[in-house]
């Protein structure tokens, strides 16, 4: 077993491990569990990295390619920005939502990681690595403004509801959820805004058009639309809270849609794996 | 181990006779002194609160000790031999130790793990050392104590849970808001339990502070207390707009923040949070504001609820903090056995060495016709069966420790080495 599969494996079982353990804190109802869940997310991603790094710099494969290393890149940068906003704000028990996600996405990339990677002709160039890169990035941003977004909504109607309960005492501050979905939606629209436009100028010069009606650019075009209107409401209404959250959870299911229902149920020009 | 404890507490006596005997203790004389001269008492803690008084000494095995105390809380206290009867517990060794690892947790308190009971322990201690009462057992006890206090707040939830209902209205606000720093809190009307509601926000990070009032001068009076602002009555509604969190206890028999007001306030708030605190009865604010998005609206009687349930949950957490205050009197006790096994194992080795030396000077005789170096061989081989000899008891004696079973295997050396003097027969 070579250094690299070594440290994907460390990796995903240290992801399986934070992941068992903040269900532990989540179901005992005690905080103690996720702040030792929050450190092994932090190793497992430190493995993460390593890997990642690994397959770009030494052995020269580009990590956004292909299903699988698109989707470790996808967990890379979710944990990395969750654990960023973890060690300013102590949202913690946050992680329940993040780490298994991130451990699934491990598993599923896991099938084909490290495997040949076969890029058509048309992908050779670093415009199209770029157009990975920006949207795969902006959707971890967004994946994890909807964990914040679910988080919210739960402590919602926890208050709402008026009652002693230590689930509400378990799960973050609303405030703080709420500048975590902020955040997330304010880096990763532009991200996702950028990609697509990177993605748009080389399907022009391979395909003669910016534009070509695939049902996968559809469904990405609509969600980002959706994520237009709610910056926009964000930061020109001052739409916080209830609302914003509702919002970057059904918006992230479109784009969930796009990424990957689509590979099953439709044909799109824009598969290459 | 011969610890003693004797006392009472909320639960065993009534205010009139602990007063009477705190009265007495912390005027007419010093409790430490007086029972720290009792013939058989070597060490003592004396701890006094307005809900418990605990004497604790460790001293010699004897009835005696427990009726000169009793005697002297009888005196003191002024109280009938039935009185004392009814009210006093006595707690030896282990159960001593196990009540005063309870008592330090707060698991004894009236209010499930309130912390005051520690800082007044600590304060009870320090004085006993001060007074240079306490000794080698009861220091250890005493800081054991400390720990399992600190061990039971961190790692059961029995101290985590407002029980009151302005601490539990200051919670809520943190599941809300976060940290409460920069946080804009408005007062309406006066009262002792809102008043206290805004001290408790202001010392958990609470920024500013304003005070609306039916009557001017009390809303200015009570700004200059609390170093806020005062606001109009009839200003409210643009009070609303600032504001994070409202507290409203006025004696109006209808509602003063209405339904219109809040939702009229929300839309120039850009949906910013609001925590509203109604502590009126009957209420101040219209409830149908709580079912509006970002408004958080509590009564007394959620409020009351919800201290209530954590109270209950305290209650549960506690049992976590018995399992740990078993585990620790054990680990004392485990402690306390290996003071029998140090001594032991000293006297055990001395007196080696002492017939080691002892048959060396008697042998010096031809022992000096010798060169040196052979004289040197000859003291190292004695030292070294006399190590041999003496490591595997030894060794075994420090491992028995662990088990709980030293007592007998050091009283046993004891007696077949006769460390205790020649007379270890009897």
């Amino acid at each position: 077993m070579d250094i690299f599969a070594f440290l994907y494996r460390g990796a995903l079982a240290a992801y399986l491990v934070s992941t068992l353990t903040y269900l532990v804190s989540l179901f005992s109802r005690r905080v103690a569990p996720a702040r030792i869940a929050t450190w092994i997310l932090a190793g497992a991603w430190g493995c993460h990295v390593l890997f990642f790094l690994g397959q770009w710099a030494v052995r020269g494969r580009n990590p956004f390619f292909g299903l699988p290393d698109s989707l470790s890149f996808f967990a890379l940068v979710m944990a990395g920005a969750y654990l960023a906003f973890q060690f300013r704000t102590k949202t913690r028990v946050l992680g329940v939502f993040v780490s298994p996600a991130v451990f699934l996405l491990m598993i599923v990339a896991s099938v084909g990681i490290g495997g040949p990677l076969t890029a058509p002709e048309i992908l050779r160039g670093g415009l199209v690595s770029l157009h990975a890169m920006l949207s795969l990035i902006g959707e971890a941003l967004f994946a994890l403004a909807s964990a914040a977004g679910l988080a919210y909504l739960i402590q919602d109607g926890l208050l709402k509801r008026r009652k002693a309960s230590r689930l509400m005492k378990l799960f973050p501050p609303l405030r703080d959820l709420d500048r975590i979905n902020h955040l997330c939606l304010l880096w990763g629209f532009p991200l996702l805004t950028l990609g697509i436009v990177a993605g748009a100028i080389w399907a022009r010069t391979v395909w003669g058009s910016h534009w070509q009606w695939d049902p996968k650019q559809i469904w990405t075009l609509a969600a980002w639309l959706i994520y237009a209107v709610l910056l926009h409401q964000r930061l020109a209404i001052g739409w916080r809270g209830h609302k914003t959250a509702l919002l970057s959870v059904a918006a992230f299911l479109v784009l969930l849609a796009a990424l990957l229902v689509e590979q099953h149920f439709f044909t799109t020009i824009h598969r290459f794996n | 181990m011969n610890l003693l404890l004797l006392g009472m507490n909320h639960k065993t006596a009534p205010v009139e006779i602990r007063e009477r005997l705190d009265i007495a203790c912390t005027e007419g004389f010093s409790p430490l002194g007086e029972i720290r001269g009792l013939p058989g008492v070597e060490e003592a803690l004396y701890l006094s609160t307005c809900n418990r008084v605990e004497i604790l000494v460790r001293g010699r095995e004897d009835a005696a000790v427990e009726e000169r105390l009793r005697e002297l809380i009888f005196r003191h206290g002024n109280l009938s031999g039935a009185d004392l009867a009814r009210c006093l517990y006595v707690y030896r060794d282990a159960d001593a130790v196990r009540h005063l690892f309870r008592v330090a947790a707060g698991l004894d308190s009236l209010i499930m793990g309130e912390p005051q009971i520690l800082g007044q322990v600590k304060d009870a201690y320090r004085r006993a050392v001060e007074e240079e009462a306490t000794g080698i057992i009861l220091n250890k006890l005493l800081h054991r104590a400390f720990r399992v206090a600190k061990r039971v707040r961190t790692e059961t939830g029995v101290a985590n849970h407002a029980v009151s209902v302005s601490y539990a209205a200051v919670e809520l606000a943190k599941k809300i808001f976060g940290a409460l720093r920069g946080q804009k809190i408005l007062l309406v009307g006066a009262g002792e339990m809102s008043e206290l509601a805004a001290r408790h926000l202001l010392k958990h990070g609470g920024d500013r502070l304003f005070v609306a009032n039916r009557t001017w001068e009390r809303a200015v009076r009570m700004a200059a207390e609390f170093q806020g602002t005062a606001v109009e009555f009839p200003r409210l509604g643009e009070a609303l707009r600032e504001a994070d969190i409202v507290i409203t206890s006025t004696g109006a028999p209808g509602y003063i923040i209405t339904g219109e007001m809040v939702a009229g306030a929300l839309k120039r708030r850009q949906n910013r949070l609001l925590f509203i605190i109604d502590i009126a009865v009957p209420r101040d604010v219209d409830p149908r504001a709580g079912a509006m998005d970002n408004v958080y609206l509590y009564n007394i009687d959620d409020l009351q609820e919800i201290a209530d349930e954590n109270m209950a949950i305290r209650k549960e957490e506690a049992a976590r903090g018995e399992e740990i205050v078993s585990a620790e009197a054990e680990e004392f006790r485990a402690w306390f056995d290996t003071l029998t096994v140090v001594p032991t194992i000293v006297s055990l080795r001395e007196k080696a060495e002492a017939i080691a030396a002892g048959e060396l000077e008697r042998a010096d005789t031809w022992l000096r016709n010798l060169d040196p170096a052979a004289r040197e061989e000859a003291a190292l081989l004695a030292r070294a069966i006399v190590n041999k000899l003496l490591h595997d008891p030894m060794t075994t004696l420090k491992e028995e420790t662990r088990e709980g079973a030293a007592r007998a295997y050091a009283a046993a050396l004891r007696r077949l080495f006769r460390l205790d003097g020649t007379d270890g027969e009897q």
